[in-house]
């Protein structure tokens, strides 16, 4: 048996490039190159060291502009089997809900699936809600924040990564699972499989071959409104030296301001 | 059969050079590059000298990353407390198309696009290990345990080619060859560095230094070029000296540099957007390695393709001749499916019938006269010497310039016949 993954990746403005415009609060990304969201680098890992494993197939889709195919190509000199992506205008400025339902239909048209594998969240936009809402529209399994994922049987074995611990989550496929970003590390890609993957390209989907009605996808299909942006303000910082027999007061001072709060841990 | 006509291994000026005129020749290229984007892992100075790039592309003036054009070169020694400044200002340069300053994270992209769009197959983010060889050929190129094959391979790599080391193609690098060059970029609104530096839309200043206020006996390098809205700072330190000590640090110079009395009033207010360091090829002619083999050819800094006399460093010219020289060889040699060593020393001829060879021969010799205790040391206290001998007023009788420079000599225990000598060895190397 082959095993079918389906990778979901996202091509992100690198964040060490990003700066945040001072008027209208938007980032400006114009000297960002684009790189695969971190997240995603893990996911994909983690795809491929079930690959090693397992006879497995990946295939990776991502929904972007056609720049995007750079980092499809990448994903492939990894390892990956298959590159699509899915590109329309009509899928511009979609929302989570939006973004979820369109990669949800893209998953359907790639046909079965054992296992699909997502980035925790983005870094460009840190909502963490498309790897669960296609789960959702698929009506499959879902394990979330994971650093670990394998397979036993029919089944997968997922290790969640909570505050207080780690949790072993085992589920049967066909199943999605998140990845925390630095849940393993990424592999590099090969020169051979990048020559292999620029000869054999990428597949492209729009609305139309996915049968989406336009008025389901992009910015029409999505019910989030932004109300406004603003950048928290910068506190200020008092840097004061203290000496030792001075904390004592000192802490008691920061007691009374609210600045320390006593008690327990509300999760413990 | 192979499965490429040629594998270039670096996309710098010199690798991207070559893949651009071999897709131009309808040549089935692929070029590796190990940084992505293009560019991310190279530094130059920054001036790019004369036309190369038109011999790429014919719209290069409109569409190259080209910062502004020179229009000053200056020549300076610093020494702890002064500055002794030789400026040529001239309108000659913007109509003969002299030189541009530049900036590798811009040009190297650009460059990489140029050959992509002639139709080369163009990898990133991948480093190649090592050469494939059979019979003594090389035939293409490992990476990652997979063979790649070319009809032939260019190493264009840079100044740190350990393809070629690793492969036995050159000597490794000796201390005496190379520099090391440590780089910012400067930030500063465009409207501050013209008023600086006395220029005007898209004029350029470029000054190369002697830093002769460095201790220990350490002998370095500045330079200073104006882009579009920062500034490139850097100095160039012999490794020499840097070895010799244990107390030197090259960022230690090129804070000292920055700093200087009379460097830091051109840089304030700025902020740090790149910091880069990075090996010079300071060998000259006796550095050049055995250029072609069987099945391969090495280009630009790789090569050792660089030049410096002291009153400027050249490279990026060099790398993008000897590439484009290299691509010529090479499409001659697919006309006659002959990729030998004799079919290929085409490129060497090539080099020995441009500018590329000629001026490696010309300044033979010439980096143990810009790297020495002379130029660094004596001549910048000496000028100090004179010029204080000349404007100090103090009620005493004046000297003549000639005698000036007797008695800042004499402090200095240089003999006159030395002096002389150095003098004379100077002119006929530069």
């Amino acid at each position: 048996m082959v095993l079918d993954i389906i990778v979901m990746i996202k091509q992100v403005p690198d964040a060490e490039e990003i700066f945040i415009d001072p008027v209208k609060f938007t980032l400006n990304r114009s000297q960002a190159r684009g790189v695969i969201n971190p997240a995603d680098e893990n996911a994909l890992e983690a795809a491929l060291m079930i690959k090693d494993k397992t006879p497995a197939k990946i295939t990776v889709i991502t929904m972007g502009p056609p720049a995007a195919e750079s980092a499809l190509l990448e994903c492939m000199g990894r390892g990956a089997d298959r590159g699509i992506l899915i590109t329309d205008r009509a899928f511009a400025a979609a929302d989570t809900y939006a973004t979820s339902l369109t990669l949800a239909a893209a998953v359907k048209k790639i046909g079965r699936f054992d296992l699909i594998l997502a980035g925790e969240s983005t870094t460009d936009s840190g909502t963490g809600h498309v790897g669960p809402g296609v789960a959702e529209f698929m009506q499959a399994d879902q394990v979330t924040y994971s650093t670990s994922v394998k397979i036993e049987g029919d089944t997968i074995i997922a290790e969640r990564e909570l505050e207080h611990g780690i949790e072993v989550v085992q589920t049967p496929m066909p199943a999605l699972v998140t990845m925390l970003i630095n849940a393993n590390i990424p592999r590099r890609s090969s020169l051979r499989r990048r020559i292999d993957a620029m000869r054999k390209g990428i597949e492209t989907m729009d609305h139309e071959s996915l049968g989406l009605p336009p008025e389901w996808v992009g910015i029409k299909g999505s019910p989030t409104i932004v109300g406004s942006l603003k950048i928290p303000e910068e506190k200020k910082r008092l840097n004061k030296t203290i000496t030792l027999e001075e904390i004592p007061e000192m802490v008691k001072e920061l007691i009374e301001n609210k600045a320390i709060v006593l008690g327990d841990d509300e999760d413990a | 059969m192979s499965e490429f006509d040629a594998i270039v291994v670096g996309g710098g000026p010199a690798g991207a050079s070559a893949a651009i005129k071999l897709a131009q020749n309808n040549m089935n290229v692929l070029l590796v590059e190990r940084g992505d984007p293009p560019g991310s892992k190279n530094v130059s100075g920054g001036v790019l000298w004369g036309t190369g790039l038109g011999e790429l592309s014919d719209d290069w003036e409109k569409t190259a990353p080209l910062e502004r054009y020179l229009e000053s070169k200056s020549v300076a020694f610093l020494t702890e407390k002064s500055k002794i400044n030789i400026d040529f200002s001239t309108k000659n340069f913007e109509e003969q198309k002299t030189g541009y300053t530049v900036l590798r994270a811009k040009l190297d992209p650009w460059l990489v696009k140029k050959a992509r769009e002639a139709g080369a197959m163009v990898v990133t983010g991948v480093t190649v290990d090592r050469l494939s060889k059979k019979d003594g050929k090389v035939v293409g190129v490992i990476q990652d345990g997979d063979e790649i094959t070319a009809d032939a391979v260019i190493l264009a790599e840079g100044a740190n080619p350990r393809v070629a080391i690793d492969s036995g193609l050159r000597e490794p690098l000796k201390d005496h060859d190379v520099a090391i060059g440590v780089k910012e970029v400067i930030k500063l609104p465009e409207k501050t560095i013209n008023e600086r530096f006395n220029l005007r839309g898209k004029a350029g200043y470029a000054c190369e230094y002697v830093l002769g206020f460095l201790k220990d006996g350490v002998e370095a390098g500045g330079f200073l070029y104006t882009n579009k809205d920062s500034i490139s700072i850097g100095a160039v330190i012999s490794m020499k000296h840097l070895r010799q000590s244990n107390q030197v640090y090259s960022f230690d110079i090129m804070e000292e540099f920055a700093s200087h009395p009379f460097i830091a009033p051109l840089l304030e207010e700025g902020r740090v957007d790149e910091y880069s360091a990075h090996l010079v090829q300071e060998g000259g002619l006796s550095s050049i390695p055995k250029l072609y083999g069987d099945g391969y050819m090495i280009a630009g800094d790789a090569a050792g393709f660089s030049f410096s006399n002291g009153l400027v460093l050249q490279g990026m010219n060099y790398a993008i001749s000897s590439g484009i020289s290299a691509a010529e060889a090479l499409v001659e040699a697919k006309q006659k499916s002959d990729f030998s060593s004799a079919s290929l020393s085409r490129y060497q001829q090539k080099l020995e019938e441009s500018y590329v060879m000629k001026d490696m021969r010309t300044f033979k010799g010439i980096e143990n006269v810009t790297w020495s205790k002379m130029i660094h040391k004596t001549f910048p206290s000496m000028l100090e010497n004179v010029m204080m001998g000349l404007f100090k007023e103090e009620g005493k009788p004046k000297k003549h310039m000639m005698q000036l420079v007797l008695d800042s000599m004499s402090s200095s225990k240089i003999k006159s016949k030395d002096m002389l000598l150095q003098g004379y060895r100077m002119l006929r190397r530069m």
